[in-house]
Formats: structure tokens, C-alpha cells, sequence
């Protein structure tokens, strides 16, 4: 059980380090440490698949490619602090996110936890697979259409803007 | 309390071996690359040159150890130590051989067995490019940081293909158990024969995972001065070399894992040897490549692992799976 605290401690401070750096790379790395973190709670939890995943595609593919944007944009910087555009938004985001805390608080000490993790291998690959490609496929296919959308829409957004035929010399040809 | 002590000596065993694979290995290396460019190779520190390793280690921790002054000194510190412990971490899950039986006690010859293991091993080794990016970053030298950065696009680029490429035998494995896996070669043969694609590509991008040549961008040492790692000097230096021939015998030891019948062999040698002997043949190819190829220019390794690579194995991997469930 202490395992339990000891992560969670890990992992809520390492949470804090990613707002609380002033360097975006230190930022990048409390926030790796807190996906590692968050792993070990899903092992705990006997999700071994989960865990894996979480590792292989948010510290392995998502926060490399964070870490190759921050490197680059922050190298060689001096440390400065950007103006505040909205005034006041530090201590309304402070106040909000206690508040919140608080709330969470609550609604876990009305809720009995029963042990940890249910019983059996839940978290197996072939557990986890036949709930995904059995019952909630269509929930697997929801959320694939959505991410290939958010692609597509991307690469449109980003696509160089055609120069118009009119204005475009030579182009009577 | 027994099988505790079984597991601490496993550790302990496995890390000693792959620190003495790693010094032999340069060694190996060294004197191959010098065979092949038709000079001798280090051969003066003892017989054949077997006691270089232990020269260059003494010479490595005398070494005064540098750091700039605009280094970030937390980070510098720590990214040798991501590189080498993600090196190491990946070869727990490996089965070296079959079970043993020793005074009556049944020992499995990995650290852990997880149901995932195939999974855990790509886990860590994804968890390795922090060091070389990290390190690159932390040095506050431009060359670094352009190290640094080439290893992560490449490292990203190259790690997908290696996972659809693996896909194919935990496809026929029916399980992500390295030690399912091997079993199931037993039964069903070797699995290069059915993967050979996915066994080609795998090694390809397995050169590239440990940034080798032709892969070695990250250091391009004609372009970058030594890339990542040119501000570290001593046992920080020593680091990043143990991260890179330890990840040089562990994708080894996948690759014969995944594909070659792991530890299996005709029975006249016992099967933690089979496994060495592959994995040293494995070795030997990744030095011949290296003498023979020259390096990649990088638009064209972008473009050979986005347009060749991943399509080829996204391709023979659904072949692979309509195999398996019947469709063909």
C-alpha cells in the first residue's frame, strides 16, 4: 500500500515541477517523470497493457517529440518572462485548481474503495484487446475517425495557400 | 527469501555480463574495423590486445570530467544516466536460455517474465533517445543540440517500422512473452522464414535505434564534431559508450529472439551458448556494416523510413494478419 503513496507523492510533484519550472525542458522532464509515475500506478493496478502504452507512446513518442520543439526554440535563450496579457490569471488559475483539488478530495472520501484493482487479468493484452476490438469497437472506431479528422484538418489548415488564377501572371497561357 | 536472493544474483550476473560484453565488443570492433581497413587494430595491452578494455577504463576514470560553464548542470548530470540505465533495463525481460535446474531450484535465465514482455522491451528502449537529447540540450553547444535533435527525428522515425515489423511474430506467437515467443519457434519453426521482410526491416531499423553507421547522424562526426556527446569527457563519456554497445547486443538479442528461435539449437551445446553464438553473429554484421557503408545523407534516411520502411512493413503486416485469422 505504501507503494501506492510513494508514486502518487512522485507523481503529484512532478505535476507541480511542470507549471512551478521556469525552463520549458525542465518543465518537459517533470512531466516525463510524471507519466512514469502514472505507469507504475497502472502496473499496480494490474493494467500491464496500459502501462506499457502509456510508456511506449506518451514518454516514448509524444513527450520526444515536445522535448525536440522545446530544445529547439529554447536554445541559447535567456531566461525572461514573457508580459502578462491577462491580468491576474496566475492566482485565478491558483484559486480554481485548489478549489477543484478540493472538490476531488470530497468526492473521493464519499466514495468506498474496495481493494485494490479488481481480481483477474483485466489488464492483460488479451484482456484489454477483446474489450477493445469486442464490445467497444465502435467507441475504437469513434475515437480513430476523430484523431484522422484532426489530422486531415491540420494538413488543410497547413497547406500553402494557392495563389489565385487572376492575379497570377502568365497564367493566361 | 530464497528466490529474492536468486533475483538480486540474476542482477547482478546479467549486468556483469553485458558490462563485459560491452568492453569486448569495442574491443571486437576495434580490431574487425581494423582487419577490414587492412591495419592491425589496438593489439599491444596484453595478448592480442584482450587487456585494451581495462586500460581504457582506468584511462576513462582518471580523466578529468569537463562540464561548460552554460551548461545546465542537473541535466547534463542526468542524461548519461538515462542513456545507460534504459540501455540496461531492456535486457531484463531477454531469455537467455531455458530454464536451469540447480540444486534442485528451477531458475529462469531472465530477470522478469511479464506477459508484455516484448511490449516492455520497446517500453524501455524508447525511454533511451532522452540521453542523447537531453545531453545534446544540456551542453549549450550548438553541435550537440544539432546531435541531439537528428537522433530524436531519426529515433521516432525508425521506432515505428520496428514496432509494426515485430508485430507480425507476436501475430504468430500468439503472445508478447519473449519466452512464449521462443517456445513457439519450437513448435512452429523459426519465424524468419514466414517475417523475412519484417526481419530485414527489423535490422534495418535496429542500426538506426542504436545510431550506427550508416544510421550515425547523431554524431556525424565529419559534420557535427561528435554530436551529443562532444562536451562530455571521462566516465560521463564512458556512459554514452556503454549505452551504445549494450543497446547494440540487446537489439541483438531481440532480433534473434523475435526471429531466430531465441535459445534453441541442436542439443549438443546447452542452450544459453546458442544464444551467445547468435547474438555474437548478430555483432558481427552490425561491425561488417559498419566498415563497409558509408553514412546517410538525411533527407534521404527520412524518406527511406517514412516512404520504404513503414509502408513495407504496414503492408506485409496485414498480410500477416489476414494469414493468421484466416482470411487467406
Amino acid at each position: 500500500m505504501w507503494g501506492v503513496y510513494l508514486v502518487g507523492i512522485i507523481a503529484v510533484l512532478a505535476a507541480v515541477g511542470v507549471v512551478a519550472a521556469r525552463q520549458p525542458v525542465h518543465s518537459a522532464i517533470s512531466l516525463i517523470l510524471n507519466i512514469l509515475a502514472l505507469a507504475l500506478l497502472y502496473l499496480m493496478l494490474s493494467a500491464e497493457f496500459l502501462a506499457a502504452a502509456q510508456v511506449i507512446v506518451y514518454a516514448g513518442a509524444i513527450m520526444v517529440l515536445f522535448l525536440f520543439v522545446v530544445t529547439l526554440l529554447t536554445a541559447g535563450k535567456e531566461e525572461q518572462e514573457a508580459p502578462e496579457i491577462l491580468s491576474g490569471q496566475r492566482w485565478w488559475a491558483g484559486g480554481l485548481s485548489v478549489a477543484i483539488g478540493l472538490v476531488l478530495v470530497l468526492i473521493l472520501a464519499q466514495t468506498p474503495s474496495s481493494g485494490l484493482g479488481p481480481a483477474g487479468p483485466v489488464g492483460t493484452l488479451n484482456a484489454l484487446g477483446a474489450a477493445l476490438w469486442g464490445r467497444g469497437f465502435p467507441y475504437l472506431l469513434a475515437v480513430a475517425m476523430m484523431l484522422l479528422t484532426a489530422a486531415l484538418g491540420v494538413l488543410v489548415l497547413n497547406r500553402p495557400e494557392r495563389p489565385s488564377r487572376s492575379s497570377e501572371p502568365g497564367s493566361e497561357r | 527469501m530464497i528466490a529474492f536472493v536468486i533475483l538480486i544474483v540474476k542482477v547482478l550476473l546479467l549486468i556483469a555480463i553485458l558490462m563485459g560484453g560491452f568492453a569486448y565488443t569495442m574491443l571486437l570492433e576495434r580490431r574487425l574495423l581494423g582487419f577490414f581497413q587492412l591495419r592491425l587494430g589496438p593489439n599491444r595491452v596484453g595478448p592480442g590486445g584482450l587487456l585494451q578494455p581495462i586500460a581504457d577504463a582506468i584511462k576513462m576514470m582518471l580523466k578529468e570530467d569537463l562540464m561548460p560553464a552554460s551548461a545546465d548542470p542537473v541535466v547534463y548530470r542526468l542524461a548519461p544516466v538515462i542513456s545507460a540505465f534504459a540501455a540496461l533495463a531492456v535486457d531484463a525481460v531477454i531469455p537467455f536460455g531455458a530454464p536451469i535446474h540447480v540444486f534442485g531450484l528451477t531458475v529462469d535465465l531472465d530477470i522478469a517474465n511479464p506477459s508484455i514482455g516484448l511490449l516492455i522491451a520497446f517500453a524501455f528502449s524508447s525511454l533511451g533517445v532522452y540521453g542523447i537529447v537531453l545531453g545534446g540540450w544540456a551542453s549549450q553547444n550548438k553541435y550537440s543540440l544539432l546531435g541531439g535533435i537528428r537522433a530524436t527525428a531519426q529515433i521516432i522515425s525508425y521506432e515505428l517500422a520496428m514496432g509494426l515489423s515485430a508485430m507480425g511474430v507476436l501475430m504468430l506467437a500468439h503472445t508478447a512473452n519473449l519466452e512464449q515467443i521462443v517456445l513457439a519457434q519450437r513448435r512452429e519453426g523459426w519465424f524468419w522464414l514466414p517475417q523475412i521482410v519484417p526481419l530485414l526491416v527489423f535490422f534495418i531499423t535496429m542500426i538506426a535505434e542504436t545510431n550506427r553507421t550508416p544510421f550515425d547522424l547523431p554524431e556525424a562526426e565529419s559534420e557535427l564534431v561528435a554530436g551529443y556527446h562532444t562536451e562530455y569527457s571521462g566516465m560521463r563519456f564512458a556512459l554514452y559508450y556503454v549505452a551504445e554497445y549494450i543497446n547494440l547486443i540487446t537489439v541483438s538479442g531481440l532480433w534473434v529472439t523475435l526471429f531466430f528461435g531465441g535459445w534453441l539449437g541442436p542439443g549438443f551445446l546447452p542452450p544459453i551458448l546458442w544464444f551467445f553464438i547468435k547474438v555474437g553473429i548478430v555483432v558481427f554484421l552490425f561491425i561488417w556494416i559498419r566498415a563497409t557503408l558509408p553514412r546517410f545523407r538525411y533527407d534521404k534516411l527520412m524518406s527511406f523510413g517514412w516512404k520504404v520502411l513503414l509502408p513495407v512493413s504496414f503492408l506485409y503486416l496485414l498480410g500477416t494478419a489476414a494469414f493468421v485469422s484466416g482470411v487467406l
